[in-house]
């Protein structure tokens, strides 16, 4: 590690917020996926039957997105 | 296991869109409204509602009461399939165990109609093909000339046995209801074996079978007391609940009402079942005591199926609000055909 040159260290922590970026945007994508998968089956349940809140349902399954956005924004944050 | 696991997201699927479909029930402000119309206006009424294409479909070749009573029937029918159709899994499994109770009820209107030499078109009318037989087969069977040759006709199915076994006797007393009372029991202790036969959402199912085979017992008691009939009353206990069936005849042989309240009180765990029973220890005509039963079941199905939103609970109270909701219909459209007061029809509803 001693003989690691400014350039190696400097990549490697580019490389290293990469992988951050990587995770955050990964993790929160998961994480929203299951979230609107349950909702999601139950919105289109509840649609099937009554098709007037379509609208509101959608905005329902929707919700979990924020997840994924602050994983975006903290990967943003980091790579830039 | 063959069965394919299908997992949770199914379940919130068909459970959601039952609850939607609960929702759309006739409420309780419906049945007051309609209690004051004729029968064309409640017509007209559920027609703007979930009964539009049955009245329309049926409008041509019926009317008045019959009008209403086919298009209840043939809804409930429609209902209750098309749920077979959508439960997925293991629900599907529960949902159709659950059903064939239609099937008894069926199969004995026809056996009943047969040995009363009803017409067949008479006897088809009144059917509701909601359970595993469906409208072919039953319509096999009201082709079959003898009580004989129906029972003959179910061989294979699970209810032949008890069929079987009954039918003799039945035919020689002229009634079924020793038949009955074997056919219902043989399927609660059927459904009792599926609940626990390890299925996913079993334990859920067998909550509710044994709150509803209570029930059942509890109005059983209250009715055979009512009726003061000093003959032998275990045939008709369901074993499998809270009540054993000595237990159940000893319930019905005491004397006083209080001692009779306490002693049930003291075999019930359920807090409100134990806060309704208090309100019967005043002597009530039996029809009410009745409706409050009721009311009770269905109000302790709705909080099950809020403690578990994604189970059978929900598509369990679904079928039993449905079924309710015809009832009323029904109560209501017989009552003003009779030309009863107000007040009467209102105490047949459950609402």
């Amino acid at each position: 590690m001693a003989d690691m040159t400014l350039e190696m260290v400097q990549a490697s922590q580019a490389g290293m917020k990469a992988l951050g970026a990587a995770i955050a945007v990964g993790a929160t994508g998961i994480a929203t996926g299951i979230a609107e998968m349950s909702i999601g089956s139950a919105a289109v349940g509840a649609t099937a039957e009554n098709k007037d809140i379509f609208g509101l349902a959608l905005l329902f399954v929707v919700i979990p997105e924020t997840i994924v956005i602050f994983g975006l924004v903290v990967a943003l944050l980091l790579l830039f | 296991m063959a069965e394919k696991r299908t997992g949770l997201v199914p379940y919130e699927y068909v459970c959601t869109r039952l609850r939607v479909r609960k929702s759309k029930l006739l409420a309780r402000e419906d049945y007051l409204r309609m209690l004051n119309m004729s029968i064309p206006e409640i017509t007209r009424f559920i027609e703007e509602t979930q009964y539009k294409k049955e009245i329309d479909e049926l409008g041509t070749s019926f009317s008045g009461i019959d009008l209403l009573e086919i298009a209840l029937s043939w809804n409930l029918a429609k209902e209750y399939q098309n749920i077979q159709k959508i439960a997925p899994g293991d629900l599907k499994r529960f949902t159709q165990s659950y059903l064939r109770r239609w099937d008894i009820q069926n199969v004995l209107t026809i056996l009943r109609g047969k040995a009363q030499k009803i017409k067949s078109g008479k006897i088809k009318e009144i059917l509701i093909p909601a359970g595993e037989l469906d409208r072919v087969l039953l319509d096999r069977l009201l082709k079959e000339e003898s009580p004989e040759r129906v029972v003959e006709a179910l061989k294979g199915y699970t209810m032949y046995p008890v069929l079987s076994k009954w039918l003799e006797s039945a035919i020689a007393e002229g009634s079924f209801a020793h038949m009955e009372n074997a056919l219902y029991r043989q399927f609660y202790s059927d459904l009792i074996e599926e609940a626990m036969s390890g299925f996913k959402g079993g334990r859920n199912y067998l909550d509710y079978i044994m709150l509803e085979i209570d029930m059942i017992n509890i109005r059983n008691m209250f009715r055979l007391r009512a009726d003061r009939i000093q003959q032998d009353a275990r045939e008709m206990a369901i074993p499998g609940g809270t009540f054993g069936v000595d237990e159940f005849q000893r319930l019905v042989n005491r004397e006083d009402h209080n001692e009779f309240i306490d002693a049930v009180k003291s075999r019930i765990k359920l807090r409100p079942l134990l806060d309704m029973l208090e309100t019967l220890r005043q002597e009530k005509s039996l029809r009410e005591t009745e409706i409050e039963l009721i009311k009770f079941q269905i109000k302790e199905m709705e909080s099950m199926s809020k403690r578990n939103p994604f189970s059978i609970h929900p598509i369990l109270t679904y079928l039993e609000k449905k079924k309710y909701e015809i009832i009323n219909l029904r109560a209501l459209a017989r009552g003003k055909e009779s030309n009863l007061p107000t007040e009467r029809i209102r105490g047949f509803l459950v609402i």
